[in-house]
């Protein structure tokens, strides 16, 4: 715990890429000041705290309250430090250096103040840790070992004089137990700087000082969790993990998450082959180290209504467990019959590996018919140029923007993360944000400039308040949803928004359009040339027809025909497998090495936590070996094989981690006129609107209790005064 | 007299007397392989008697007698909970007399050790199963 | 009767000084009880060759005297008394430290000890404890398995010492035996049942070692 913290300060203190890019810009570089940690010189820029400065040397100085991410609060006195000729110990996370300080982390008077801060910290803390959640990742735990004495003074045998405070309801998914909080007020923090909520505040002083909502309040974000991780003790858990495992026998495995197009870095933690917990994986680049709550709570929707065996309708109408061999053969069978009129719909969740297996299948069998389940506009560049349905600018120079324009989307529950970033601009950098669509609570001011198509007209025009801002504008941003692009008139607006974002002055290598999808498969399906939409499917009405976790709907069993045979290959029980007359049951995104892409075009991958429930198999591996039963056998027989099949698609979906830029707006702006169809003038809406709407959007959060749970507790906030 | 280890046999009469006859004392020589004088110290709540006699070695001097309905059917385990610690010398009150000896009411009547009978314990699981599976709703 | 046996024993005992010649003696005097030169023989003794012991061998042979001093060892033996107990109606001394057969506790109210620490799963070196725990309806920490492998446990005691609570414990009971693995693989249920039958025990064993932990 305190290792990955030092590893985290040093990387703050090194700054990053982009930081350097703002640094080489300015002026005049300020002087380096040199200051000794235990006698070791280190040079450091001016304003750097002695923290930071100890942790570029590797000295690692106790903290509670001090967090890289958040404010300097400075009431945790864990970190005093002695400094030469200071008669006093100062607190080396809010002290600035001065040129030739000599600190000393491990003198006489550092230990004997630690040692102080420590006695003080657990005289009111309870001993509870057998029961307490955070029992071997606790950081009083472990500063107490290493920092505190080693002997008590305490004597209240009697238990009569520990402080004991009232615990709070603060959702479903935060746990409270008030009477260990240590008053390290990091959770405000991040309530009022991150996610934007200022519910969490502290009333009292001294030994009655209480962490809590000032009235009876739940604390409701859609970042809420991440309280959860930042606290130090056992104050805040998991109220879902809570007593259900243990740090030291879980095993944590690195991840992607799905739930939406952001593709979070994930921490899975499994146990007797069961989800224990989610956690975030610090990627700069992406979620900083944050994750929404719809990442961190939905895992209980992987053990409930799970697909585990093959099914087949029966001549009742009745779908009937049966084994794989009768399964694939009767599907086998189906296909051979429909010759080439079969065709395929992808689903939100489904990965890259299983996309290109099914294309390479029904490309065999002659049929083109491979759609999304979510639209994008074909007239125009459509999907052939990849920087018109990229979110091209990438998720981290978001906070760098200073306009954003935001049509027709809900950043703070499509991607919450990207909110956070628009968040820490608008707190840190002075960003203006503007939004044409449905007036939705950001947690953060904009401008809203209304919710008609009548508005990117004038914008074009250069006739509207905001265009003059969008125009001067040196980091301008255009985030558009996707959601409004699968309206009818979608093309149109994307060659609006393409026009609009071509007329702004941004600098170089700075990328004006950003299309913000919903969906986790939905950039890597383009990618590998699956057709937007489900138009096809309902024009050639193929008589097998494959769901790959199609279960939004897009599709009805009204839109085909009596005798077209639905085949699903998913892992959970949703719209999708209700209207199957085959189910063919696959892995989730925690049971499979699979490659995702997400929406700036950043191939990731998910490696296995838990093996597949039942005898679901990974989803790719069940139509490699229905290709063999069909006569159209896939050339590849392991992960590898498929990989190189992924890279021979498009190379980029394989080098993971790295984003794949695309340049072609001017292409695409000149394809975009030959674009017939017109704005309409029906408002720009969106699904997510409120929070009560965000927490169940695919059949993994539609199953979990927990967000039902969730769901409720807005809906009762609503009800409540405050 | 004990020169002719006389004393030994009128001994023998006398035990063979306090255990009822000749017969019973033959039974229980088959039983117990065993036909000692001692006294009897108590009987428990299944007919088990105990008994005493400090004239033999530490180790020896306490003995139980499993209660006649066991017939040849005695097992070690058949000593209830309460009198264990007496007939192991741990200790020298009796279940009734130690202080150390709570009642609760939630505590458990006394089983032998019931492997090989019907009534024997055999492993479940105590948890729900993790993955609840989907079941497809029925058309009826 | 008996003192005459005592002799015969004695005899039987003693023998040597009145049949065995000085075959012994000799052989102990060559084996040397402290050496001075720091060595013990321990080979294989030539036999003395000396007409005297020749014939004493002969004789002894002939008349197979240490056959019949083995008689006499084993008619001894038969009317000492027995050095082993009578099990199962005599019983050996334990402690009550005894580390025997598992048993979960309850408080004095019923309601049961374990709170799902966990910490005896941790230090089993056997692993042969598996714990599963969630949130009981009351909000209180309680495991739902909690299972013990009685054929992996080698019965150190460290679940008993790592347990902050007191609630599993190694219960005095060694007469578990089964005829069947599986009967071995205890779960939560049995080893409560096991607590609330062994509980007068226990509590004693845990009284009488009160002072000393």
């Amino acid at each position: 715990m305190l290792r990955t913290a030092l590893g985290k300060a040093l990387k703050g203190a090194q700054l990053s890429p982009k930081h350097a890019r703002v640094m080489s810009q300015q002026p005049k570089k300020p002087e380096q000041i040199e200051v000794f940690i235990d006698d070791i010189p280190v040079k450091v820029d001016p304003g750097t705290t002695v923290l930071q400065a100890a942790a570029m040397v590797g000295v690692e100085i106790p903290r509670f309250c001090y967090h890289e991410r958040l404010a300097v609060a400075g009431n945790c006195r864990m970190c005093l430090v002695e400094v030469e000729k200071s008669p006093k110990p100062v607190a080396a996370c809010a002290m600035p250096v001065m040129k030739g300080w000599r600190v000393k982390t491990d003198s006489e008077m550092t230990k004997k103040a630690r040692e102080g801060i420590m006695e003080f910290l657990l005289i009111n803390h309870p001993l509870d840790c057998p029961i307490c959640d955070q029992g071997g990742e606790c950081d009083l735990q472990d500063q107490s070992m290493a920092f505190g004495s080693d002997k008590s003074r305490f004597t209240d045998i009697e238990h009569s004089g520990k402080r004991a405070v009232e615990d709070k309801d603060i959702g479903p998914l935060i746990k409270t137990i008030m009477t260990r909080c240590i008053h390290c007020t990091r959770c405000i923090r991040f309530a009022s700087e991150v996610a934007g909520v200022d519910d969490l505040g502290t009333t009292g002083r001294g030994n009655d000082m209480q962490v809590g909502t000032y009235v009876e309040k739940m604390f409701l974000s859609e970042m809420s969790g991440n309280i959860i991780d930042l606290c130090p003790v056992g104050a805040l858990t998991s109220k879902p993990y809570s007593f259900t495992a243990r740090p030291w026998e879980i095993r944590k495995i690195d991840s992607i998450d799905v739930l939406d197009a952001v593709g979070s870095n994930i921490v899975v933690s499994s146990r007797t082959g069961e989800v224990m917990r989610i956690m975030p994986r610090v990627n700069e680049e992406i979620n900083e180290e944050w994750i929404a709550d719809k990442s961190r709570f939905s895992y209980d929707g992987l053990k409930r209504q799970r697909l585990v065996t093959p099914m087949l309708r029966d001549n009742t109408g009745e779908l009937r467990p049966v084994d794989w061999e009768a399964a694939l053969l009767t599907v086998a069978k189906q296909i051979k019959n429909a010759g080439a009129n079969v065709g395929a719909i992808a689903g939100g969740l489904a990965d890259a590996e299983v996309l290109v297996a099914v294309k390479d299948l029904l490309n065999r069998l002659g049929s083109e018919a491979l759609c999304t389940e979510h639209t994008f506009p074909m007239d125009g560049s459509g999907t052939d140029l990849r920087s018109s349905y990229l979110l091209n600018n990438g998720i981290a120079h978001a906070e760098e923007a200073d306009f954003v324009l935001l049509v027709g989307t809900n950043p703070r529950f499509e991607a919450p993360l990207l909110n956070s970033r628009l968040r820490k601009g608008y707190v840190h950098n002075e960003l203006e944000v503007a939004l044409i669509g449905p007036k939705v609570d950001l947690r953060y001011q904009y401008k809203h400039l209304g919710d008609g198509t009548d508005v990117l007209q004038q914008l074009i025009g250069g006739g509207h308040e905001v265009s003059k801002k969008l125009k001067s504008a040196k980091k301008p941003l255009i985030i558009v949803g996707s959601e409004v692009l699968e309206r009818p008139d979608g093309a149109a607006i994307l060659a609006v928004i393409q026009k609009l974002s071509a007329s702004t002055k941004a600098q170089e290598g700075w990328k004006v359009l950003n299309v913000l999808h919903k969906v986790a498969s939905q950039v890597a399906a383009l990618d590998i040339g699956y057709n937007p939409g489900v138009d096809k499917i309902r024009e050639n009405n193929p008589k097998v027809l494959l769901l790959l976790g199609a279960d939004e709907g897009a599709i009805e069993k009204a839109d085909l025909c009596d005798n077209t045979f639905v085949v699903y290959l998913g892992h959970h029980g949703d719209h999708g497998a209700t209207i199957a007359d085959a189910i063919l049951p696959g892995a989730a995104y925690t049971e499979k090495q699979a490659t995702y892409v997400n929406t700036e075009g950043r191939a990731q991958q998910t490696l296995v936590a838990v093996t597949p429930p039942g005898r679901a198999r990974e989803d790719w591996k069940v139509i490699r070996a229905l290709s063999e039963i069909v006569g159209a056998k896939l050339p590849y027989d392991n992960l590898n094989e498929i990989r190189d099949r992924l890279d021979e698609v498009a190379p980029h979906l394989t080098k993971y981690g790295e984003a794949e830029n695309a340049n072609f707006f001017k292409q695409a702006q000149d394809l975009a006129k030959n674009v017939k169809t017109q704005l309409d003038c029906t408002p720009l809406d969106v699904k997510l609107k409120d929070l009560s709407d965000y927490f169940m959007t695919d059949s993994i959060s539609r199953a979990s209790p927990t967000m039902a749970k969730c769901v409720q507790a807005v809906l009762k906030q609503k009800q409540s005064k405050f | 007299m004990s020169y002719f280890g006389l004393d030994r046999i009128f001994k023998l009469m006398k035990t063979i007397k306090d255990y009822g006859g000749l017969r019973a004392s033959l039974y229980k020589l088959y039983r117990i392989d065993n036909l000692r004088p001692g006294r009897l110290v108590a009987t428990d709540k299944f007919g088990n008697k105990y008994y005493e006699n400090n004239a033999y070695f530490y180790g020896r001097n306490r003995w139980v007698e499993y209660a006649p309905k066991y017939g040849l059917d005695y097992d070690a385990s058949q000593v209830p909970a309460e009198w264990y610690g007496w007939l192991h010398y741990k200790t020298d009150y009796l279940p009734s007399e130690d202080p150390g000896r709570p009642k609760y009411k939630w505590m458990a009547e006394y089983t032998e050790n019931l492997t090989g009978t019907k009534l024997q314990y055999m492993p479940y699981t105590t948890t729900n199963p993790k993955i609840q599976a989907w079941v497809p709703p029925s058309k009826k | 009767m008996s003192s005459s046996l005592t002799k015969l024993y004695s005899l039987s005992k003693t023998g040597t000084r009145f049949i065995r010649p000085s075959v012994n003696v000799m052989n102990r005097r060559a084996l040397g009880s402290e050496p001075k030169d720091g060595y013990i023989y321990v080979n294989a003794q030539e036999p003395s060759m000396e007409f005297k012991d020749i014939t004493d061998r002969a004789a002894q042979t002939i008349f197979l005297t240490e056959l019949v001093r083995g008689f006499g060892v084993t008619l001894g033996h038969i009317f000492k008394e027995p050095a082993t107990i009578n099990y199962p109606f005599e019983k050996g001394p334990l402690s009550p430290r005894f580390r025997g057969e598992h048993a979960l506790r309850r408080y004095p109210s019923g309601e049961e000890r374990c709170i799902a620490c966990k910490l005896c799963e941790a230090i089993c070196p056997a692993q042969a404890i598996t714990i599963e725990a969630e949130e009981r309806a009351d909000g209180s920490r309680r495991t739902t398995r909690y299972d013990i492998d009685m054929t992996k446990c080698i019965y150190c005691g460290f679940c008993q010492e790592a347990c902050p609570v007191d609630a599993i414990v190694e219960g005095p009971n060694f007469e578990f035996s089964t005829e069947t693995h599986e009967e071995l693989l205890y779960n939560k249920e049995k080893l409560l049942n096991n607590g609330d039958k062994w509980e007068s025990e226990i509590a004693s064993n845990i009284h009488a070692d009160h002072l000393y932990r």
